[in-house]
């Protein structure tokens, strides 16, 4: 990859998803978005790549395997805890909705304060 | 009441509420750190304005104390994965010990239970010298050298399995006062809290009562139902009445076939507190499942070559001219009666190399067409329908799968929990705006995730050119 005419070394495709697994885990979402595009770039260049290339990443493939098998795990377990962080908001929306007034404490309802 | 007077006094209620307040405040500061610590918001109360003459003249505030912000369907899920990541750590620590007494030493100049393979293919390997050789001493001792070298490595592998057993069995047996401890504290706990707050958030003791369910998980499994009057109670996972209202029950200990059981009254919930998680599961799993597993394939392994190789030798005549007979066998290990204990009792029981019945019967002392049958059996599906070779390195690749399995679990468990703590410090003490808010991050960083997974994907698929892609929905 050329960057400013200087050679620039693209991150290893076992790099790339440790540390995937690392920004989910912490919900860094930012960072999330930051290799999403890493991801495209490298979309891009494998399409642009030669054999060379394309072997090389194919060897990388296979060294990461492993990682990305645990990064499918994490992302499944985050799956299961949207799930239940939306079930919670329900129910706190709900409780708000149905259930005593939280702000009535706070406010007077004589006007003459 | 409309005077200065009451003015001030409304004032000075509305200070001391803010003191109160800040007191609150001042609280949270300082437990900031402090584990199990969930933040507090004070609490507001009206005072109840009076009437005079149809007007209603207001009387300030007070602060009636502190709310603590929890949710407990989060702190809830929160301790299952913690239960879960407990489970497969420890189970993992043992797998990983089990693994590398199979890894071969390269720096180690002696052999070891790593070395099996090897020693396999060289046992069999000597026969084939001998085979060339059929009256040379000196091949006769190298069979006899590289039999005792695998029976030796063998028998110490099983009794190393056997040493790691009890160890996990020891580490188990230690759990269980940890977790009387706290069940105990939990109950006690319950009784305060039941007393002191049937109603409302107990502040201080639920955060408590919180950290030691927190521990407990990490120890063994467990189910929690809230009950009336803020009560909690607890089981283990398989149901098990541990905690109820202001009574705990003791998990004990007892020996079932050389291993402790675990208890609770008469019942016997071992098995289930097996797969129940917490690193009492994992101490279970690996001592019951995994290290008999491994020590059921030596044993195998163990019966298999040792009666294979003993009926062949006793086949054939040694250098004496001497036939093996049901009285006075030509044995060259120990020969085993059943599997079981196969591996731990395997030894080299023939002393003198020419009794090797490198001679086919009938045929003179010089023949080795007996020796080429015993190298032949390296060849030969003698283990459970595999060759020793295969047999044995099929064990090692299981193993390995399963370390694996367990590593992938382990880390996605611990990402898990991670995400849970983090969500539950985000969202302590929020309000629903704040919330929302976190909420967002949680699904910008899973889609995103979703992205780089479906992306990452298609470049390996495309790099191993492996055609169809999965995709992540």
């Amino acid at each position: 990859m050329r960057e400013n005419g200087e050679l620039r070394e693209r991150p290893k495709l076992k790099e790339l998803v440790v540390e995937a697994s690392r920004a989910l885990s912490r919900l860094d979402a930012e960072r999330l978005e930051e290799l999403a595009l890493s991801c495209q770039a490298l979309n891009r260049e494998l399409e642009r790549g030669d054999a060379a290339e394309r072997q090389a990443l194919a060897n990388e493939s296979k060294d990461a395997a492993g990682d990305m098998a645990v990064f499918a795990r994490v992302l499944e377990a985050t799956r299961a805890n949207l799930s239940v962080m939306n079930r919670l908001r329900e129910l706190r929306a709900g409780r708000l909705e149905y259930g005593r007034v939280e702000w009535a404490g706070t406010e007077s309802r004589h006007g003459d304060n | 009441m409309g005077t200065i007077n009451s003015a001030l006094s409304i004032m000075s209620q509305a200070l001391e509420a803010d003191q109160g307040a800040l007191n609150i405040v001042a609280n949270n500061v300082a437990n900031a750190n402090t584990p199990g610590y969930t933040k507090e918001t004070p609490s507001w109360q009206e005072n109840q304005p009076i009437n005079i003459s149809g007007v209603s003249y207001g009387q300030g505030v007070t602060e009636t104390g502190a709310t603590s912000a929890r949710d407990k369907v989060l702190e809830s899920r929160l301790d299952q994965q913690q239960q879960l990541a407990s489970a497969s750590g420890s189970r993992l620590a043992a797998l990983d010990t089990l693994q590398a007494l199979f890894t071969p030493d390269s720096g180690s100049s002696s052999s070891t239970a790593g070395d099996i393979g090897s020693d396999i293919t060289k046992f069999f390997s000597s026969f084939s010298s001998l085979e060339a050789n059929p009256t040379d001493n000196s091949h006769r001792q190298a069979v006899l050298s590289a039999a005792k070298t695998l029976s030796g490595d063998i028998s110490n592998a099983a009794a190393s399995l056997n040493s790691q057993r009890s160890a996990l069995d020891q580490e188990a047996a230690g759990v269980t006062s940890q977790v009387n401890s706290l069940t105990s504290a939990i109950a006690q706990l319950n009784q305060q809290i039941q007393t002191t707050s049937p109603n409302d958030d107990a502040g201080t003791l639920e955060n408590q009562r919180q950290e030691d369910l927190s521990k407990l998980s990490q120890l063994i499994g467990i189910n929690q139902v809230t009950t009336e009057n803020n009560g909690l109670a607890i089981t283990t996972t398989s149901g098990a009445l541990l905690v109820s209202g202001n009574s705990s029950y003791q998990l004990t200990t007892g020996t079932v076939s050389g291993v402790t059981d675990f208890f609770v009254g008469n019942a016997d919930i071992t098995s289930q507190l097996a797969t129940g998680g917490g690193s009492l599961g994992g101490y279970l799993m690996a001592r019951d499942t995994d290290i008999p597993s491994a020590l059921n394939s030596l044993d195998q392994l163990a019966y298999s070559i040792s009666t294979a190789v003993n009926t062949q030798n006793n086949a054939g005549i040694d250098l004496d001219g001497v036939t093996g007979t049901a009285a006075n066998p030509l044995y060259i290990f120990s020969q085993p009666t059943v599997v079981a204990g196969s591996a731990a009792s395997m030894s080299v029981v023939m002393t003198d190399p020419n009794q090797i019945a490198a001679a086919g019967a009938g045929d003179g002392t010089g023949d080795n067409s007996n020796a080429t049958a015993m190298a032949a059996l390296a060849n030969q599906s003698i283990v459970n329908g595999q060759t020793p070779t295969d047999y044995y390195s099929n064990f090692v690749t299981t193993l390995g799968s399963t370390v694996s399995n367990v590593q992938t679990e382990n880390t996605a468990q611990n990402a898990s929990v991670t995400q849970l703590q983090t969500q539950n410090n985000a969202l302590s003490g929020v309000n629903l705006n704040d919330e929302a808010s976190s909420m967002t991050t949680f699904e910008r960083s899973y889609q995103a995730a979703s992205q780089v997974f479906a992306m990452l994907n298609t470049v390996m698929a495309s790099a191993l050119n492996l055609g169809e892609q999965a995709t992540v929905s």
